[in-house]
């Protein structure tokens, strides 16, 4: 692999923080609840 | 709470992409099995202690979880397979705060918000004026004092592991301060709860002074949901108002050191800004907006408000099994010395910040 080929991978590898998929994680969880297919989660 | 600049879920090849997500059960498990735990134990303990009318403390599940988690993280040696599941309470922490925008009414975040801002400015000021003051009273290492800094005046571990990179210190300095950062950030979830009882402090007061007094996002989410559920709310929101201000203050040092010749020039102001801010702030600011433009039915809100308590059940016990106070000892004294004053100084201005604000706005 080149070293373009390395540092294409490397920065599509670090495309997404912890913090983003924090806040897709959390968008599809409101979708699924919105559309109630997640419903009555209990404490 | 790491920063979103150091820690992101890696995207690696089909067949290791699976073997990096089979990784993460174990101490997934785990994590799930000690908040399950805590809550059994709240229910059992708190129900025995009632059907014998004893007099005891109701000890909340976040106490529970914490404490086993320390227990085991201090008594037993944590098995490799279980690292890579526990390090997931970032994405727990983070995930729990974009959920706990649902139970906030935009009024209240922009008005907690923009009292929370005010103290978080006056906080930062004071935080940086003093732990530089004690770093060079103490004679420490230049970087290591403004890593010190950094992380008592924005936000613990991450805003110290923004800087890392930003002003070039090295592994070393990062470490001694990330240790006492965290060491005072387990202490604080004892010592925060207990002044607040005996100042018997209002759960918005209390939760203003943990979001501006407790470094670390995790440690300040926990030590508000220790005092009451809204106190945990009001934390998290004062909290979050300071993790905003990160790149601002990273940028002010880096620009100091790169000018001093030891760390790299800043050449885009703005990129490095939006780099730097913690982007689950928008998510929180996001799903308050939903539900004060009414996406979610009431029970809807109830619901996302339940995932979010489970997102910060795992946290809770995470910050308990990340705790080694043998590992955090074998740091050095001097900076956990300077860190150990500086934070006891903080607090009590902090406290002070609460109280004058408690008189002007009535919180």
């Amino acid at each position: 692999m080149s070293s373009e080929q390395n540092s294409t991978s490397s920065s599509k590898r670090n495309l997404l923080s912890l913090d983003t998929w924090a806040v897709i994680v959390a968008l599809l969880l409101a979708l699924a609840v919105r559309f109630d297919i997640l419903k009555n989660v209990p404490w | 709470m790491a920063t979103s600049t150091s820690t992101s879920l890696p995207q690696v090849e089909p067949d290791s992409r699976m073997v990096n997500a089979l990784s993460v059960v174990p101490g997934l498990v785990l994590l799930a099995g000690i908040g399950y735990a805590a809550k059994v134990l709240e229910r059992s303990v708190n129900g025995y202690a009632k059907a014998h009318h004893w007099t005891f403390p109701n000890i909340e599940y976040v106490l529970w979880a914490i404490l086993i988690g320390l227990v085991i993280s201090n008594t037993l040696a944590i098995p490799k397979l279980f690292q890579a599941g526990i390090a997931t309470y970032e994405f727990w922490l983070k995930l729990g705060i974009v959920l706990l925008g649902a139970r906030f009414v935009l009024a209240d975040v922009l008005k907690l918000g923009g009292i929370s801002l005010a103290l978080v400015v006056v906080e930062i000021t004071l935080s940086l004026a003093l732990m530089t003051f004690l770093g060079r009273l103490f004679k420490l290492k230049p970087k290591l004092i403004s890593l010190l800094a950094i992380g008592s005046a924005v936000c613990g571990v991450s805003a110290i592991i923004a800087a890392k990179g930003a002003i070039d210190a090295d592994d070393e300095d990062s470490s001694f301060a990330i240790a006492a950062i965290l060491a005072l950030g387990a202490l604080a979830l004892f010592t925060f709860p207990a002044i607040a009882h005996s100042l018997h402090m209002n759960d918005v007061s209390y939760g203003l002074w943990a979001g501006l007094g407790v470094d670390n996002t995790a440690e300040a989410t926990a030590a508000g949901a220790l005092y009451s559920d809204a106190a945990g709310k009001v934390a998290v929101l004062a909290k979050t108002a300071r993790n905003a201000m990160i790149g601002f203050v990273v940028l002010g040092y880096a620009i100091y050191w790169s000018r001093q010749g030891q760390a790299e020039k800043v050449t885009n102001k703005a990129a490095f800004l939006w780099k730097k801010f913690p982007k689950f702030i928008l998510g929180f600011l996001l799903m308050s907006l939903l539900v004060g433009f009414h996406a979610f039915s009431k029970g809807q809100v109830s619901t996302l408000g339940n995932l979010s308590k489970w997102a910060f059940l795992l946290t809770f016990a995470g910050v308990g099994l990340r705790t080694n106070f043998r590992d955090m000892s074998k740091q050095g004294l001097r900076p956990f010395i300077v860190g150990a004053l500086g934070e006891i100084l903080i607090a009590c201005l902090t406290l002070g910040l609460v109280v004058g604000a408690n008189r002007i706005w009535g919180l």
